[in-house]
C-alpha cells in the first residue's frame, strides 16, 4: 500500500516518549524519499499519456469527431491514476515533514536545557542537518539574549529560596559563579545561589539536596 | 491545514476505509495484488487509508463506505448504548473520534456526530475516575479499551494527580532536563 | 515596540475604582502580563513600557541588595530583599521565554499575519527572522530539496494548493480560564444562544476566541 513507510516513520515519532529523541531513521527516511521519486515517475508517464489523448481529442474535434468510448475510459483511468500518485506524494511529503518538524521542536527544547554543546549520546542521534539546525538555533537564541543582556536559560521554575544545597556529581574544577568562585569536585556539597546552580542541575552535574 | 504537522492527525488519516471504485484507475501496485495488471477496475472493492479515500471520494473516483463501527445499525452502537465504558473502541479504531469527525461530513451522515458525543461523554467520566484513582506504575487492563484520544486524557489525568501530590508533599523542583534521558548512571 | 509604546495599563484608563488603581503596581502588572501570556494560545502585544520599567526596578533592587550586603545589614533582611528580587527576575525571564517559545512554534504564522507580527518587540522580530531562516534551511536540506519541483514549498503542499496549507497555527477555540476585575455585563459568545453574564472576580472557562478582544484590551485576565 502506498504511504505505508511514511506512516511508519511518523509512528516511530509517536511511540517515543515526549521530549525524547530516538536516532534519526536514515534508512526509512531514504526509502520514503525513494517512494516519492517513484510516484513522480509514474505521475510523469501518466501525464504524458493524458496529453497524448488530449491531442487526439483536439484533432478529432477539428473533424467534428469525439474520442471513442474506450479512449474516454482510458483518459479517465489515467486521470484517476495521476490523482492517486499526486495524493501519495502529498502524503509522503507530510510524513517526512512531520518527522523532521517534530524532531526539530524537541531539538529546540534542548537549546533551553544545555546551552551550546550537545551531550555526545544525543548528538549521535541527530542527522547532519539537525546538528546544524541546533547550532544555528542556539546561536539565534544567544544573540537575542545578548541583545537584551539577560540570560533566559536560567530560572526555569519559580524561585523559593535564593540559596540551595547541592551535591556535585562530576569533577569540573574551579568555576566562577556570580558571587564566589567554587571548586566543583565530585561529592562536594555546596551551598549556592539558585540561579548559579540551575544550569548544572539540568545538565546533571549537580543534584539537588533536600534538607 | 493548521495541524499539518500534528502527529495524531497524520496517523488518524492512516485509518483504513472500505471503498468501491466508481471508475477504473491506472495505478500500478496500489492494491498489492499479485497479478501484474496496472489497472484497478470500476466496481472493484478495496480498502484505502483515509488520506487517499477522501480526495478520491470527493472527485468521484471511489465511493467511501462507512466502516462497520460507525454504521447506523451496528453492534458498536448497541454496545455503546448498553455499557459505553466497557466497549473496546481501541480494537475498532485507534482514532475513533478523530476519524468519526472526519468521515461524517464526507459521507453526510448526521447521526455520527451525536453518537460520538454520547460515547465520549459516558466514557470520559470513567476515564477520569480511573486516572485519578489508579496506582500509577501498573498499566491497567482498562487502558487497552481506550482510543488514542481517551488514553491521552487518561495520561493527563494521571499527570495532574501526580503533580498535585508532589505539590502537596513538596518534592524536588529542580531536576535534570528530561531530554537528557536517563542514561547517566547514578554515582555510588 | 511601536504598538507596545502605550502604557501597559491602558485598558484600565477608564477605571474609576480607587482600590484597583492602588493595587496595580508594576509588580502586579508584570505578574498579570506574565499570566496572560502564559495562558493565551496566541502571542499578545509586547508590554514594552512595563518591561522597560521592570528592568530598571530590578537594577535598583540589585544595587540595594549589594549595598546592604556590603554594609553588613542583618542577613535575614537581605535575604528577604533577595527573594523579592528573585521573584521579579523570574517573572521577567519567564514572560520573555514564554513569548520566545510561541514565536518558535508559530513563526510562519506570525510572519504572515501583520497583526501578530506587529505585537513583537524589535528584538523578538529579529529573533523570529532568524528562526524562519534556520527552520527553512533545515526543512529544505532534510526534505524539500529531495522532492519534485512542484512539491518543494514549506508553505504549500504542492503548487496546486491555492493557499498556504502547511502553516501551523495556534488553536483559538481552546478553552481558557479567565477573571474580570469588574462587572462586564452580558457578554455574547459567538456560538451560544444565551449571553454570559461576566461578574467581577468570578472565574469562567470560555473559548479564547470569544473573549479575545477583552483580553487584548485588558478588560479580562487569564489565569
Amino acid at each position: 500500500m502506498y504511504g505505508k513507510k511514511g506512516s511508519e516513520l511518523v509512528k516511530e515519532l509517536a511511540s517515543s516518549e515526549p521530549g525524547q529523541l530516538s536516532a534519526f531513521n536514515n534508512d526509512l527516511f531514504a526509502q520514503v524519499i525513494d517512494e516519492c521519486t517513484g510516484h513522480l515517475h509514474h505521475l510523469g508517464s501518466l501525464i504524458r499519456k493524458i496529453e497524448e489523448l488530449k491531442k487526439i481529442e483536439e484533432i478529432k474535434k477539428l473533424n467534428n469527431q469525439e474520442l471513442e468510448e474506450s479512449e474516454k475510459q482510458l483518459l479517465k483511468a489515467h486521470n484517476s491514476g495521476a490523482l492517486i500518485h499526486h495524493l501519495s506524494l502529498l502524503r509522503n511529503k507530510r510524513c517526512l515533514m512531520a518527522y523532521v518538524y517534530n524532531r526539530a521542536e524537541t531539538i529546540r527544547s534542548l537549546g533551553w536545557a544545555v546551552e551550546r554543546v550537545l551531550p555526545e549520546e544525543i548528538e549521535e542521534k541527530l542527522s547532519g542537518s539537525e546538528k546544524e539546525y541546533f547550532k544555528n538555533h542556539a546561536a539565534s537564541l544567544q544573540s537575542y539574549m545578548s541583545e537584551l543582556d539577560l540570560d533566559l536559560a536560567v530560572d526555569m521554575v519559580p524561585p523559593k529560596d535564593p540559596y540551595i544545597k547541592v551535591r556535585v556529581l562530576e569533577d569540573i574544577g574551579n568555576v566562577l559563579l556570580s558571587d564566589q568562585s567554587a571548586n566543583l569536585a565530585r561529592h562536594a556539597i555546596l551551598f549556592l545561589r539558585r540561579t548559579d546552580a540551575e544550569q548544572y542541575i539540568s545538565q546533571a552535574i549537580f543534584t539537588l539536596m533536600l534538607w | 491545514m493548521a495541524n499539518y504537522y500534528d502527529i495524531d492527525d497524520v496517523l488518524a488519516e492512516e485509518e483504513i476505509l472500505p471503498v468501491v471504485f466508481q471508475q477504473a484507475a491506472d495505478c500500478f501496485g496500489l492494491l498489492d495484488s499479485s497479478d501484474d495488471t496496472n489497472e484497478v477496475e470500476a466496481g472493484a472493492k478495496a480498502e484505502l487509508p483515509f488520506w487517499l479515500a477522501r480526495d478520491l471520494h470527493v472527485r468521484g473516483v471511489v465511493a467511501v463506505d462507512v466502516p462497520p463501527y460507525f454504521r447506523k445499525v451496528s453492534r458498536t452502537r448497541k454496545e455503546i448504548e448498553a455499557d459505553a465504558a466497557h466497549v473496546d473502541l481501541r480494537g475498532r479504531c485507534q482514532y475513533f473520534y478523530e476519524l468519526g469527525l472526519k468521515i461524517a461530513p464526507l459521507v453526510g451522515d448526521k447521526t455520527i456526530g451525536p453518537f460520538l458525543l454520547v460515547a465520549f461523554q459516558t466514557r470520559y467520566k470513567e476515564v477520569l475516575v480511573r486516572a485519578h484513582t489508579a496506582a500509577s506504575a501498573v498499566a491497567p487492563k482498562h487502558l487497552t479499551l481506550l482510543t488514542n484520544e481517551e488514553a491521552k486524557l487518561y495520561e493527563a489525568g494521571q499527570l495532574s494527580t501526580a503533580a498535585f501530590k508532589k505539590w502537596r508533599m513538596g518534592g524536588p523542583r529542580l531536576q535534570r532536563a528530561p531530554v537528557l534521558g536517563r542514561k547517566r548512571k547514578p554515582i555510588e | 515596540m511601536e504598538t507596545g509604546a502605550q502604557d501597559g495599563s491602558s485598558g484600565y484608563s477608564t477605571m474609576d475604582d480607587y482600590e484597583s488603581l492602588i493595587s496595580t503596581t508594576d509588580a502586579e502588572l508584570l505578574k498579570r502580563a506574565w499570566q496572560n501570556e502564559k495562558a493565551a494560545p496566541q502571542i499578545l502585544r509586547f508590554e514594552a513600557a512595563l518591561i522597560q520599567r521592570s528592568r530598571e526596578q530590578i537594577k535598583l533592587m540589585e544595587e540595594t541588595v549589594g549595598e546592604f550586603t556590603r554594609n553588613g545589614i542583618d542577613p535575614l533582611t537581605v535575604s528577604l530583599y533577595q527573594m523579592d528580587l528573585d521573584r521579579t527576575v523570574f517573572l521577567l525571564r519567564s514572560y520573555l521565554r514564554t513569548r520566545l517559545q510561541k514565536i518558535e512554534k508559530y513563526v510562519f504564522h506570525i510572519q504572515k499575519t501583520a497583526e501578530l507580527w506587529n505585537r513583537l518587540s524589535r528584538q523578538e522580530k529579529r529573533f523570529a527572522e532568524r528562526c524562519i531562516e534556520d527552520m527553512e534551511k533545515h526543512l529544505d536540506q532534510s526534505v524539500l530539496s529531495k522532492l519534485p519541483s512542484s512539491y518543494k514549498s514549506h508553505l504549500k503542499q504542492s503548487s496546486s494548493s491555492e493557499e498556504d496549507d502547511m502553516v501551523p497555527e495556534p488553536r483559538l477555540d481552546t478553552y481558557v480560564i479567565c477573571r474580570s476585575k469588574r462587572f462586564l455585563g452580558a457578554f455574547q459568545l459567538d456560538d451560544r444562544q444565551f449571553p454570559v453574564n461576566i461578574e467581577a472576580d468570578d472565574l469562567y472557562a470560555l473559548p479564547y476566541k470569544s473573549i479575545k478582544p477583552l483580553v487584548e484590551t485588558g478588560q479580562i485576565d487569564l489565569v
